[in-house]
């Protein structure tokens, strides 16, 4: 409840003096403005010059940078500038301020005891009889549910700290901890999950490559320095480098995941409808919530199947989408890569299968779009790709065949 | 008798003169009244007038074969909704987008009240197609090799070749296929203007476009309040039109005048 107060009241501190002389602010940055001169970011007070304090201070100033979000606002990047040696909350002299903080410490107190009891209470019940609690199907649910019952309560304690959200905020949040996991995924599933899902469904990834899929995986698709926002288009030279994923997980523990990458979008002339490449897969990848990484360059060989292969769509022919799916493997199983190479190659892979042949489970996904421009030539000549000298294009419209009209209706 | 009771004194004395006088003109007045109109005879209330048939409807029955740009439905408003290979047009009007079958159909996972109209690539196939199933797609287009072979790669439709004088000068005029001006084009250039499909060897319109660009052309902008600007150029004009028209009426005069002697 009075989380967003003390969180204020942190970010106040340093800048009571900004506030007050806002106005006299304000006038020093037009005066500057007019003479051209460079802007200060610690000074900035007013939300429409941000853009251009965040243009020319792109570089970090101070010799240490800060370990901070791109995304911050340069308003809190100056705020937290200045609060490099913040007063700590014990010693501030606001006295509903400590009295708010008293009733916050004592809940968390609350919570860390029953934390402490839910604990007992599962060790308690991992020892006793299966037969004593019901048998082994309802033992096991008791436990998954207590289980739970315990992450909400190690969330409920720390979730009204202010100290965790400002570090969350920071992007300094230690991802091992389930209260910033539990931050971030709140964060993600607020927007970037939904245009991820959005993009998937208007351009039919799904259901063309996989009936169906509910993501828990923070997916980001980057080449060298280019993000890959779901459903762009990507210049051909761009996707020509191997990409980096950055697979966010919000749930504990490491897990085997096997990622794959599908073009749905091949055209066959004789056929006369699309086929299915796989541009990348590759099996029994780890990935945690502290190690997110997945560099499609430096992965090792025993667990790729088939490498990174360039999308390319050849001139005239409509676009291709690529779509990066991130599967989750059965608890403690591993797949053997040759074998999956043999059982699937490049040329019609047909995921639906793959998925069901291994259980596999779709977390995480991605997407981007790729169209013929003038670099795909060279990238198709480089990588080998067949059809340079082709190009697609539409047949004369056809017409219905012609039908006499029926002579008693036009007399 | 009529006149005695009329006159007798006995009436006189008791209804006075005024009486008298309105007796016979009450018993002349015809027996009628005013009935106003209950229900309106004319404008709204009885139903608009209707106007011309839309000639509104379906077009295009189920099963029956269509081809992309086929008229399927034509409505008010959206009764029926386009389905796969379909599309709406400005007035609603439902059109094919690929060659197949029309089907008429409903489907409660996308929308349980919505009617829709699709188009299938065999006649047995059913619509809606089931969750989760991939898309039944067709390519629908040829592949051919590409022209101008030995430009591939250099060809880049951003940046225009350097057009000479010549050709700056003729935007847009059709040359024959072994023009002098041709001729002297290199290979690139040519192979462009050859890319056209129907054959018209000529210049790309956005080439056309920026011959003023190139020419180094600039018009005076215009100013919208300039009005002495206007009216000196409306002027000017008003001039050479009655000297092209006075020319004209000389010319004809002249000729008739000549005939006649």
């Amino acid at each position: 409840m009075s989380i967003a107060s003390s969180a204020q009241c942190l970010r106040c501190i340093g800048r009571t003096s900004l506030s007050s002389s806002r106005s006299s602010t304000w006038r020093a940055f037009s005066k500057a403005s007019r003479q051209e001169a460079s802007l200060n970011t610690t000074s900035s007070s007013s939300p429409p010059i941000e853009p251009t304090l965040t243009r020319q201070t792109s570089t970090p100033v101070t010799s240490t940078p800060l370990q901070t979000d791109p995304s911050e606002s340069t308003r809190r990047q100056a705020v937290r500038k200045e609060l490099k040696d913040p007063i700590p909350f014990e010693q501030l002299p606001y006295e509903c301020f400590q009295e708010a903080r008293k009733i916050l410490q004592a809940d968390r107190e609350e919570k860390l005891g029953q934390i402490e009891i839910q604990r007992g209470r599962i060790a308690r019940l991992v020892e006793q009889d299966a037969s004593v609690s019901g048998g082994n199907v309802a033992k096991r649910k008791r436990l998954e549910s207590m289980r739970q019952r315990l992450e909400e309560l190690k969330i409920l304690a720390d979730i009204n700290d202010p100290l965790v959200k400002k570090r969350f905020e920071d992007g300094l949040g230690d991802m091992d901890k389930p209260i910033y996991r539990h931050l971030a995924y709140k964060k993600w599933i607020a927007y970037k999950r939904k245009v991820a899902m959005q993009r998937i469904t208007q351009m039919s990834v799904i259901p063309d490559v996989l009936p169906s899929i509910e993501p828990i995986l923070d997916v980001d698709m980057n080449f060298d320095r280019v993000r890959v926002q779901p459903g762009n288009f990507i210049m051909s030279t761009t996707s020509e480098r191997t990409p980096t994923f950055n697979v966010q997980s919000f749930a504990a523990g490491e897990r085997l995941y096997t990622v794959a990458v599908i073009d749905p979008d091949i055209p066959n002339i004789d056929t006369d409808n699309f086929d299915h490449k796989c541009l990348f897969l590759a099996t029994n990848v780890p990935i945690s919530p502290t190690s997110p990484k997945v560099d499609v360059a430096s992965l090792p060989d025993a667990s790729v199947a088939h490498s990174w292969l360039p999308p390319v769509a050849q001139m005239g022919a409509p676009y291709h989408r690529i779509s990066a799916f991130i599967l989750r493997q059965p608890h403690g199983t591993t797949i053997d890569v040759e074998a999956l190479k043999g059982q699937y190659p490049r040329d019609n892979l047909w995921l639906r299968d793959m998925v069901k042949k291994h259980s596999l489970r779709p977390m995480g996904v991605t997407m981007f779009r790729s169209m013929w421009d003038e670099g795909t030539d060279g990238v198709m000549e480089r990588a080998g790709i067949e059809g340079v000298d082709m190009e697609f294009q539409r047949p004369p419209p056809e017409k219905l065949p012609y039908k006499k009209k029926p002579g008693w209706k036009f007399r | 008798m009529w006149s005695k009771s009329l006159f007798s004194a006995p009436l006189r004395s008791i209804a006075g003169e005024s009486l008298l006088r309105f007796q016979p003109c009450l018993r002349l007045l015809p027996i009628s009244q005013v009935r106003n109109a209950a229900h309106a005879a004319e404008g709204r209330a009885n139903g608009a007038k209707k106007g011309a048939g839309k000639r509104l409807g379906l077009k295009k029955g189920a099963e029956e074969l269509v081809v992309p740009g086929v008229i399927i439905f034509r409505q008010r408003g959206s009764k029926w909704h386009p389905g796969e290979n379909c599309a709406m047009g400005r007035d609603h009007t439902i059109y094919a987008t690929e060659k197949g079958y029309v089907k008429y159909y409903r489907d409660p996972n996308r929308n349980p009240k919505k009617k829709y109209i699709g188009v299938v690539f065999e006649r047995h196939w059913r619509l809606p197609v089931p969750v989760g199933e991939p898309r039944r797609r067709r390519l629908g287009m040829l592949a051919v090799p590409r022209e101008s072979e030995g430009q591939v790669g250099s060809l880049s439709p951003l940046t225009p070749a350097g057009l000479d004088g010549e050709a700056a000068g003729l935007p847009g005029v059709a040359v024959a296929a072994t023009s002098p001006e041709e001729s002297s084009m290199g290979e690139g250039e040519l192979a462009k203007r050859r890319r056209r499909k129907d054959y018209v060897v000529r210049e790309s319109n956005w080439e056309i476009g920026r011959t003023a660009e190139k020419a180094g052309v600039t018009a005076t902008k215009f100013v919208r309040k300039d009005r002495f600007r206007a009216w000196r150029r409306a002027a000017a004009r008003h001039r050479r039109i009655s000297e092209t028209k006075s020319v004209g009426r000389k010319a004809k005069k002249g000729k008739q005048g000549k005939v006649k002697k």
